[in-house]
């Protein structure tokens, strides 16, 4: 498959080239993105619907964010927002909207887009994406105080409000659309094509595997003195189509920001092409993702609906070997379910302290006493089984990267060696996260599902309570508790952490609550913490300067996020 | 007159009709067989000699050359892994003491199953003629209009990982209709024949005289459409395997061209990674090729006298 993507690619960038230069926009005024997945409709740029709707250039050129976390500085950098500030009891928020956004259409950017928007969210069941799920789930009404001012109510105290919706803290915000065009229309199933937003670039075309955006030189943000106008002309986020194609591309100069290589291949790129570059000069190079890999456990589904069984797996997963053999080395075996951020470190340690932390090593003989414990003795085959039945696992992983395949296939190995029968089922981006990891229809699946914190512990932990839980064939909303974990550990669980929710950023009761509730999670083990992630993109400074490195640190270098805004508009022609 | 010496001609002409008086000692089908002898050797006497271990995930230092060679991080090739090791750190030797015969062994028995089905059905489809005959003709000109590369990967996918026998019966279910065509036409030009007739006449029954009479002639026909059938099946599965779609956990040469290609190897310059699985394709392909010639001469004397 990856050949033949590599062969459509060649002939897709050659007609690519061919546009471009009818269109008249040179190459150095053009940034060519990655794109690590097939857009299967083009057409349509509703992102309340599941599917690829915004990591094609659409929330990062077109849809902009109210604020932009800054993963530097722990704050929020305002942007279509000025100001969102919470009352005494975090239960009312105000949110004040920046003077002079216009839509690209001319209309103006106001209160009444937030309050349509938002409204739309808490009105409709059927729309499904992540944030949409989230507001819903958070606001219980929401109303204009002025044109530029707009007061949300929750449905209950919560501090981390506008970071958790408004703020990008991993990879999207929730979107605000243009009431005039929406407006009437059912936003389960409107298309919106052809879409407009309030960021400076707008949409030219789009196919399967590629997505070009034009420079809108009557931008408002330049015309409002918010910034200058962005220097690139125009805008591609191209399908790459592999590790092999992907560094072709980067060595040669046709691309300018790549999707995560392996430690060998960003060498072997820079060696033919010394102006690529990484978030770091020197090995490992790569920059820290929040959001750390695990295995997911579908906890309905027999044998792995007991968790002695999961600990069993836990327990011979050798997390060591996946950073070196799957990650090259370029990461670090988690700790927690938590990523290993500074900020993060009280409530590390204090899970380490009541004794949860994970093992960086296999303790294989612990694990196979629990297979053993479980009524299962090992057969002539090296496999574990119980009234004839092997004990075995299909986990499935998403194709689209060989990190995640790779990680997939050392657990393989780990698992078959200790007696459990695994096989790895890869299954294309689109099919993964459309119908596998929401609907439950796995057994175990790779996925970073407990993402969500940096700077506090329940937006992860929040993520794996019991009111998530939906039968296998349901969607899981927002992704959450896909592992549908429900037993009287999880109900434990679930009790603590929403106590958690409402209190203040920093609490002290915070770091041993964390550990009381961890004790329940690692008892139930619905997921199991592997590693944590490490992005290696190479960035090529043949045609563009100013990308974001640890030494240039204004924020993350992740692409295909909603932040990207702040990266193109630091962006500088090289000379 | 024996003692009278041989010129330099003549004993090159005997020496050639000596090697022709047995067609199945052709030069083509022995060093096509050598070859192919050479590769199930090599799974078979690897077995013993090398630690099969070695072929696991994780088993050995990532990316180290053959011996004598420098990778890009100027490792050095070791005698530990005297073919090196890949991008997952598996043994490069055990890689292919594993899946060189693993990939003929999926050629061979797919085209075991292909061939048997296409022997019952030609014979049939021939001898017994009619309403029968009228079934398989069509069932086989139907299929073979179907591109067997196309279903299968559809196939592959929605089974998700197979095992080595699945696939050859999945690939099994694509190579039988030449051999059924082939079959019956020669089944129907036999079926007139006087011993056909004749043992008809004398009452033998209807599968005595389809395999015990006829099938004897058809053995060299055989042999040729089998080893070609053993081609087509080879080509197949590892385009399979090449696309990610074969077995997942058991090493074949395709697999392992796969991971190469998906793990940036080409620009890495890890060439041993693809290139040894390459070259043993190579030698499979010429080795079979070979035999399908040498299978030509002994089936068709024309070839011999030309040669």
């Amino acid at each position: 498959m990856k050949l033949g993507k590599t062969v459509t690619l060649a002939s897709a960038l050659a007609l690519l080239v061919t546009g471009a230069l009818a269109q008249d926009v040179a190459r150095e005024d053009t940034v060519i993105f990655d794109l690590d997945r097939t857009i299967k409709d083009p057409e349509n740029f509703n992102w309340m619907t599941p599917g690829t709707k915004r990591m094609h250039g659409a929330h990062q050129a077109m849809w902009e964010p109210l604020f932009i976390l800054n993963y530097g500085t722990g704050e929020l950098d305002p942007w279509l927002g000025t100001e969102i500030t919470p009352n005494a009891t975090n239960d009312e928020w105000v949110l004040k909207i920046r003077q002079g956004v216009e839509w690209s259409d001319g209309e103006a950017f106001d209160a009444d887009d937030v309050v349509f928007t938002v409204g739309m969210a808490i009105s409709n069941e059927d729309i499904s994406s992540r944030e949409a799920s989230t507001v819903r789930a958070q606001v219980a009404s929401v109303e204009k105080v002025d044109p530029m001012t707009v007061k949300f109510t929750l449905t209950a105290p919560n501090p981390r409000f506008a970071v958790e919706n408004f703020g990008v803290r991993i990879f999207g915000s929730f979107l605000i659309m243009p009431q005039h065009i929406w407006e009437g229309q059912d936003p389960a199933t409107f298309a919106f094509y052809p879409p407009i937003g309030t960021g400076p670039y707008t949409y030219t075309s789009g196919a399967t595997n590629r997505m070009i955006w034009d420079r809108n030189d009557d931008w408002w943000g330049a015309k409002a003195g918010f910034q200058d106008l962005p220097e690139p002309k125009r805008l591609i986020w191209l399908e790459s189509g592999g590790a092999e194609s992907r560094a072709q591309l980067m060595a040669t100069n046709q691309m300018d920001a790549a999707q995560n290589v392996s430690v060998g291949t960003f060498e072997a790129i820079s060696f033919q092409n010394p102006k690529v570059i990484a978030w770091h000069n020197g090995y490992p190079y790569a920059s820290a993702d929040p959001c750390a890999r695990q295995l997911e456990i579908n906890t309905t589904v027999g044998p792995w609906d007991d968790p002695a069984l999961r600990r069993a797996v836990n327990h011979i997963i050798d997390r060591n070997q996946i950073v070196n053999v799957a990650i090259e080395g370029a990461t670090v075996p988690s700790e927690t379910m938590f990523v290993q951020y500074g900020s993060m470190a009280p409530y590390i340690d204090a899970v380490k302290a009541a004794g949860h932390g994970l093992s960086p090593t296999a303790d294989v003989a612990a694990g196979q006493a629990l297979i053993e414990a479980a009524g299962y003795a090992m057969g002539d085959d090296g496999i574990y089984e119980k009234d004839g039945e092997d004990l075995a696992v299909k986990i499935h992983v998403n194709s689209a990267s060989t990190e995640y395949t790779k990680t997939i296939d050392v657990i393989v190995e780990q698992l078959n060696r200790a007696g459990i029968k695994a096989s790895s089922v890869p299954v294309e981006n689109g099919v993964f996260w459309g119908e596998v990891l929401p609907f439950g229809a796995y057994e175990m699946s790779y996925s970073w599902l407990s993402c969500g914190s940096v700077n506090e512990p329940w937006a992860s932990m929040g993520r794996y309570t019991v009111k998530d839980v939906v039968p296998v064939g349901e969607r899981s909303p927002g992704f959450n508790n896909t592992a549908r974990w429900a037993d009287a550990s999880a109900e434990a669980y679930s009790a603590i952490v929403d106590q958690m929710a409402n209190k203040a950023l920093g609490d002290p009761d915070v770091p041993g609550m964390v550990a009381e509730a961890y004790a329940h999670l690692a008892d139930g083990m619905p997921f199991i913490p592997l590693v944590q992630s490490a992005k290696l993109l190479p960035l090529n400074t043949t045609y563009w300067e100013g990308w974001p490195t640890n030494d240039n640190y204004y924020n993350h270098p992740f692409f295909w996020w909603n932040s990207t805004h702040q990266m193109i508009h630091n962006l500088t022609k090289a000379n | 007159m024996t003692d009278a010496p041989l010129t330099r001609a003549d004993r090159r002409l005997q020496r050639r009709m000596r090697r022709f008086d047995n067609p199945w000692l052709n030069p083509k089908l022995l060093w096509g067989i050598g070859l192919l002898l050479g590769i199930v050797a090599l799974g078979l006497i690897g077995r013993m000699l090398w630690n099969l271990d070695l072929v696991f995930t994780g088993s050995a230092t990532l990316k180290l050359p053959p011996v004598g060679f420098e990778n890009l991080r100027r490792q050095p090739g070791v005698w530990d892994h005297p073919l090196g090791t890949d991008g997952s750190g598996r043994d490069m030797l055990a890689l292919i003491v594993i899946g060189a015969p693993n990939s003929l062994f999926v050629g061979l028995m797919a085209s075991l199953i292909g061939m048997g089905t296409g022997i019952v059905l030609g014979f049939t489809a021939g001898f017994v003629g009619g309403r029968t005959d009228d079934v398989i003709r069509v069932l086989s000109d139907v299929m073979i209009t179907i591109p067997p590369l196309l279903i299968l990967v559809v196939f592959q996918s929605a089974f998700g990982d197979v095992s080595l026998t699945m696939m050859a019966l999945l690939i099994a279910g694509f190579v039988w209709q030449s051999p059924t065509r082939l079959i019956r036409a020669q089944v129907l030009s036999m079926r007139q024949s006087g011993y056909v007739q004749m043992a008809q006449l004398s009452g033998a029954p209807t599968h005595h005289i389809m395999f015990r009479e006829m099938l004897p002639n058809l053995v060299p026909y055989l042999f040729g459409s089998f080893i070609a059938n053993v081609t087509t099946s080879i080509v197949t599965a590892v385009g399979l395997e090449v696309l990610g779609l074969g077995p997942q956990r058991i090493p074949t040469l395709g697999r392992t061209i796969y991971e190469a290609i998906n793990a940036g190897a080409l620009i890495q310059n890890l060439w041993w990674w693809w290139g040894i699985p390459t070259i043993l394709l190579a030698v499979m392909f010429i080795g079979l090729l070979l035999i399908n010639l040498g299978l030509d001469e002994v089936s068709n004397p024309r070839l011999r006298r030309l040669s």
